[in-house]
């Protein structure tokens, strides 16, 4: 038995956790989805591969008991970022760290076949080069050229705060300037030729809050975007709107977001969500010397204030 | 009746329809595929378009609309009706489970109750329909009664026959758009033979099934049980993604928008997936997430076929590609009646 499916089972099996959160084969290819567990014959179902792309840390806070989470590097940080908002215990969760080899992008994928993902019959990762299969032909890849920007910039790919980390199945291939290409390459741009490209971008914005609802450090029980008394931002999808909409959020996870991606990714209009959350995190790291999720104790960035801190900052 | 055009002379044809409407085709931009005023020259969708990330129901029930401005005068508000956009509209290569979808919007929009925002626009609009080639993995039309050549909901229905498109002439709003078009030929018998063999290649690629004889029962059965549903929702992470999506989803929110001497009513998307939609002064009757995920199955296979005699949905598996955790609606309806049986 995979040592994940073992683990997880001999967790529920000694009453240690009440739920097991972990991955599963989704219905679609190449995908996963959430596995949500109390039964220990479901972890016969988990896995580990280069598609278990969403942070699971996500239902930490609304689910109650003892959990035990199968994390990579960058959701093990929200894990820990969520400790030091009080979101969920320590002692509540028993972490299953994957060393984490990267995510693959289908997105990338299928630009790079001209393919979309259902009419790929394989893809397969193979050291630091990858196969995809197109009936009878076959082609190779680079790693690099598939993998999720964010997995391309991981500075933190196996978890450090666990209680169990499995066995590595293979090593992260990172190439941050790659990472950064697209984030660079809205900054290279000036200031009236950026406003447009945001405009254009949050024209498309339909507000399903998607980026929202996946991301775990946008727990708030009441959104600031659903507030009436004021109001921040109209519930109306209007391009100046959807912009607020996000440019808020970006600051209401500053210090707390950890690059896992997600965001970007649930998008359904393909908007470059990252290119606002990972300069955040950047600039956090800049201004603050501060990275989320890597120091459990550590006062919340939001939450802890010094009194020389602030003239660099408010400019 | 029958008739038939050349992929060459399909430019030219739009090119006509133009003058007297908007047509509207397939466009990508930044990876998403959407539906936008057709440039004037670009027919490369007949190549890729599959189909829309973005439902054409946005240009009959728009993400966002002005219901009436209003103004603040000495003897009270004043209100504004938008100018009337009588401009006709052709919605060209619409599949045909999201033509059907509209029919079944007809049923709640037109025929229940006339919500003439809508009404106008769709009696300005006409569907081109174009058969499936190539299926998604997601789609599932074919166990709801539909398949990629149903031409019951559209005005006009394009299939592929060959290196040609056979136009069956649907309605007779369909027929006006044929009637003096340049570069129609007649249908023979062969190009019918080889467009519904293309549409038989097509049925046999929608390989993702649901059995829905005893799904209504099974929601009715186990209606009140919340563990049962709490065990459907446990991964959904509420966003509005598969009803924004969907193209019979129409719930919509009203705000005002105003500053000291006037302002805007608008009207926009909303979905049944967000805790705020159901909150009100005293209550909210679906706090819990268990409740909305019942709502969204409960309406399209349960109140649906209940009031209307059909499904809510089409069967177009957009709520199934795009779901951030892979929430399936074909998987939980196969387990719903499986855990019935
Ligand atoms: S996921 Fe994308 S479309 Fe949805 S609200 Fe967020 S930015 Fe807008
Ligand atoms: S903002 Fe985006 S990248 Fe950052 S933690 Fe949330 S979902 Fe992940
Ligand atoms: S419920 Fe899903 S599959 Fe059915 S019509 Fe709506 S989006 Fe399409």
């Amino acid at each position: 038995m995979p040592q994940l499916q073992h683990e997880a089972r001999a967790l529920l099996e000694q009453g240690k956790v009440d739920y097991i959160l972990g991955f599963e084969p989704g219905t679609l290819k190449f995908s996963t989805t959430p596995l949500i567990t109390k039964n220990k014959e479901d972890c016969a179902r988990l896995v580990v591969n280069p598609f278990i792309a969403n942070n699971l840390s996500v239902y930490l806070p609304k689910l109650k008991g003892r959990l035990g989470i199968v994390v990579k590097g960058c959701d093990s940080r929200s894990v820990v970022s969520l400790i030091q908002d009080n979101k969920v215990a320590r002692d509540r969760v028993v972490i299953i760290g994957v060393p984490c080899a990267g995510i693959i992008d289908l997105d990338k994928i299928e630009q790079l076949v001209s393919r979309e993902r259902d009419e790929i019959d394989d893809i397969v990762r193979q050291g630091d080069r990858v196969a995809i299969t197109l009936g009878n032909g076959k082609k190779e890849f680079p790693l690099v050229s598939v993998l999720a920007d964010n997995c391309l910039a991981c500075e933190t790919p196996i978890p450090k705060e666990c209680d169990i980390l499995l066995d590595p199945t293979d090593t992260l291939v990172t190439d941050p300037s790659a990472g950064q290409q697209r984030i660079q390459e809205v900054e290279s741009k000036s200031v009236e030729e950026r406003w447009a490209f945001w405009e254009k971008q949050f024209e498309r914005c339909i507000r399903c809050y998607a980026c929202r609802s996946v991301c775990p450090v946008c727990f708030c029980e009441r959104c600031f975007a659903e507030e009436t008394e004021p109001q921040w931002v109209s519930p109306a999808p209007h391009w100046q709107d959807n912009m607020s909409f996000q440019i808020i959020r970006s600051l209401h996870v500053a210090g707390r977001c950890t690059d896992c991606g997600n965001c970007e990714r649930a998008c359904p209009v393909n908007i470059p969500l990252r290119s606002l959350s990972k300069k955040m995190v950047d600039l956090v790291d800049e201004l603050f010397d501060y990275k989320a999720g890597t120091d459990k104790s550590a006062l919340p960035l939001m939450a802890s204030y010094e009194a020389d801190e602030a003239e660099g900052v408010f400019r | 009746m029958f008739k038939k055009i050349g992929h060459s002379e399909i430019a030219k044809l739009l090119s006509e329809w133009s003058k007297e409407s908007t047509v509207l085709v397939p466009t990508r931009a930044d990876g998403v595929t959407t539906w936008a005023k057709w440039d004037g020259r670009d027919v490369s969708f007949l190549d890729w378009y599959r189909n829309t990330v973005v439902p054409p129901k946005s240009f009959l029930l728009p993400m966002l609309e002005e219901m009436f401005r209003f103004q603040k005068g000495k003897d009270g508000y004043s209100l504004e009706l938008p100018p009337s956009d009588g401009r006709k509209q052709v919605i060209f290569g619409i599949r045909p489970c999201d033509a059907r979808a509209l029919a079944i919007i007809d049923l709640v929009f037109r025929e229940g109750y006339e919500d003439l925002y809508y009404v106008n626009r769709r009696n300005n609009t006409t569907l081109v329909g174009l058969a499936c080639t190539s299926p998604y993995d997601s789609c599932f039309c074919t166990s709801l009664g539909s398949g990629p050549g149903d031409a019951r909901g559209v005005d006009l229905m394009l299939t592929t026959a060959g290196d040609q498109l056979l136009i069956e002439e649907v309605t007779d709003k369909g027929k006006e758009l044929t009637a003096g078009a340049s570069g129609l030929g007649k249908a023979a018998e062969a190009d019918l033979i080889s467009a519904r063999e293309a549409v038989e290649l097509a049925s046999r690629k929608v390989t993702r099934q649901v059995d829905l004889k005893d799904t209504d029962k099974a929601l009715l059965a186990n209606f009140e049980k919340a563990e049962f549903w709490e065990d459907i929702a446990a991964k959904c992470v509420s966003c509005g993604i598969c009803t924004f999506l969907c193209p019979t989803c129409y719930c919509f929110d009203i705000n005002d928008e105003m500053d000291r001497q006037g302002g805007a009513r608008v009207k926009s998307w909303d979905s049944c997936q967000f805790a705020l939609y159901t909150r009100m002064p005293m209550e909210n009757p679906r706090v819990e997430k268990w409740r909305r995920v019942r709502q969204k199955v409960s309406h399209k296979f349960l109140f649906y076929p209940l009031s209307y005699e059909t499904t809510g949905c089409v069967g177009c598996g957009r709520c199934i590609r795009r779901c951030p955790v892979n929430w399936d609606i074909t998987q939980v309806l196969n387990s719903l009646t499986a855990k019935v049986a």
